[in-house]
């Protein structure tokens, strides 16, 4: 019987795995976890799970007896070792396993911060649940919080913290946050939800050191001098795709991932990437990119399980990604690239904004706060790239839907 | 002890499945859970991605979460058609006058 490995049992190694046996796929199916919790959702680690409003059974992607039922085998805590592509061969602690056709879907890992004292108690990073349970019962005893960097998990994480009562110090390194991935206006209105909320947001804040005593953080030394107490430190800056098992294998690298075509094949026959490890030249994007999201692990395996089974599904979905932070569901459809201008539907701090950035009348991508209607049309114009009426978008009162132009 | 409550689930070709829900959870991660087929429930519960979209039979006497203006946005340009009955069951919590509510699956909810 031919077989379908996949490596990681990630939301895009769940996904592929699901698709597969969803698109006619009748081989086997092996799922390989280096992790032993059944394969979970990841946004709420940051925010809900974190805040325990979650519990570890409401995090599953599927229930543990859906893999049995649909013959795919989850095999947890049973990381991949090694993958020889010649002779087609996945090895295990236990095992070598021989595939046909093979998924990495290893996902990413959080970049880490080597500052002199960085193997102190008390120092964090998010990324697994394991991470996530050991950074909330650290959190529940710790009065005062460092977070270090000032992307999506870092912000989250804040704005968690700041609503149990914490206090929060947050360092980013620029002089405003998510400088690369949000419009301005946005990246300002966010840190002021912050600030309003307690957290200390300090800009072009560089940590030199580690204040550690008997192996216990207890400060964050900046570069200009600053010391800030800490009992707790989030490291969040960023992450890197996990290619440590497939460095060896000669596969075609790009923008930090492994390079995939719009059916997530890989330069190797029969190798396909999935997730965040895979970096491909989407549709709305100038240059390949990888893209750390819920949506592209699920569009991206589906479009590989599509492939193996037979099918022809190539991934041309309009990227969207959100973040929850307080009251805030931040929303954003498309990809942000030069030359685009910046049209505000209604007001920051008034309600609920969007920012639409538009080039040549199109709708190129579009930031939401508290605006679901707005996110969910922009998905829709996105893709099917009419024209729209520029006065039209600025108009908070029509919907996003009716700005087609030419159309009333 | 939690307490539990019989839900039922229904695909749009008729076929019914009865499960124990615990209260608390969404009626979302209990069709997860009992491997409802139709609820894709991607983003997890968040409210953005509308692929848990249900319509609803509630039983007389039920209180119902009431329907956020971000739900009633994503409900507006969900994939299958939306009815007055029409909810995104990750903002439905499982509650013990639910005993005996039906969700019935969108067609083509797959």
């Amino acid at each position: 019987m031919s077989a379908v490995v996949i490596v990681g049992a990630s939301h895009a190694g769940v996904q592929a795995a699901a698709s597969l046996r969803q698109f006619g796929w009748e081989g086997g199916i092996i799922l390989l976890s280096a992790e032993t919790d059944h394969p979970y959702h990841r946004p709420p680690l940051s925010k809900a799970y974190l805040a325990r409003q979650k519990d570890d059974e409401q995090l599953l992607l599927r229930a543990p007896d859906f893999y049995r039922s649909q013959g795919i085998d989850l095999c947890l805590g049973e990381p991949a070792l090694a993958i020889d592509p010649q002779a087609r061969q996945v090895t295990t602690a236990a095992r070598c396993i021989g595939y046909d056709k093979l998924i990495l879907a290893t996902g990413s890992k959080a970049r880490t911060l080597h500052l002199p004292g960085h193997d102190a108690e008390g120092i964090h990073t998010l990324r697994s649940i394991a991470n996530a349970r050991a950074l909330r019962t650290a959190l529940e005893k710790a009065r005062n919080i460092v977070i270090i960097g000032g992307g999506f998990i870092g912000l989250e994480v804040a704005a968690t913290a700041a609503a149990a009562g914490k206090s929060v110090s947050l360092l980013e390194a620029q002089s405003r946050l998510l400088s690369r991935a949000l419009p301005a206006t946005l990246g300002e209105f966010l840190a002021r939800q912050h600030g309003e909320r307690g957290v200390d947001i300090r800009f072009q804040a560089m940590p030199e050191r580690y204040d550690v005593a008997e192996g216990q953080i207890i400060g964050v030394i900046l570069r200009d001098g600053t010391r800030l107490p800490a009992d707790l430190v989030l490291v969040g800056i960023g992450g890197i795709a996990d290619t440590a098992l497939t460095d060896p294998l000669g596969l075609k690298v790009q923008a930090g991932g492994i390079a995939v075509d719009a059916h997530a094949r890989t330069n190797l026959p029969d190798v396909y990437a999935v997730g965040d490890v895979a970096a491909f030249q989407n549709i709305c994007a100038p240059d390949p990119m990888r893209l750390e999201s819920v949506q592209n692990a699920v569009d991206q395996a589906k479009a590989a399980a599509a492939h193996i089974a037979g099918g022809h599904a190539p991934l041309t979905a309009t990227p969207w990604f959100w973040t929850d932070q307080y009251d805030m569901k931040i929303q954003m459809a498309g990809l942000s690239r030069p030359g685009v201008v910046d049209i505000m539907r209604g007001t920051p701090g008034d309600g609920g904004f969007s920012i639409a950035q538009m080039a040549e009348d199109r709708l190129v991508a579009l930031y939401s706060v508290n605006r679901a209607a707005d996110h969910m049309a922009s998905r829709r114009l996105i893709a099917s790239g009419q024209r729209l009426d520029p006065a039209r978008v600025a108009d908070i009162e029509t919907p996003l839907m009716k700005t087609v132009a030419g159309v009333s | 002890m939690t307490d539990s409550i019989l839900i039922t689930f229904e695909t749009s070709d008729g076929k019914k499945v009865e499960v124990q829900a615990r209260t608390g959870i969404s009626v979302m991660e209990a069709a997860v859970m009992n491997n409802i087929t139709g609820i894709e429930a991607e983003c997890g519960g968040a409210c953005i991605c509308a692929t848990c979209h249900v319509y609803c039979k509630f039983p007389s006497g039920a209180a119902v979460d009431e329907m956020s203006l971000a739900e009633d946005d994503m409900l507006d340009l969900a994939a299958a058609e939306r009815q007055e009955a029409s909810r995104l069951s990750c903002q439905l919590q499982v509650s013990k006058n639910m005993h005996g509510a039906v969700f019935v699956i969108p067609e083509g909810a797959l």
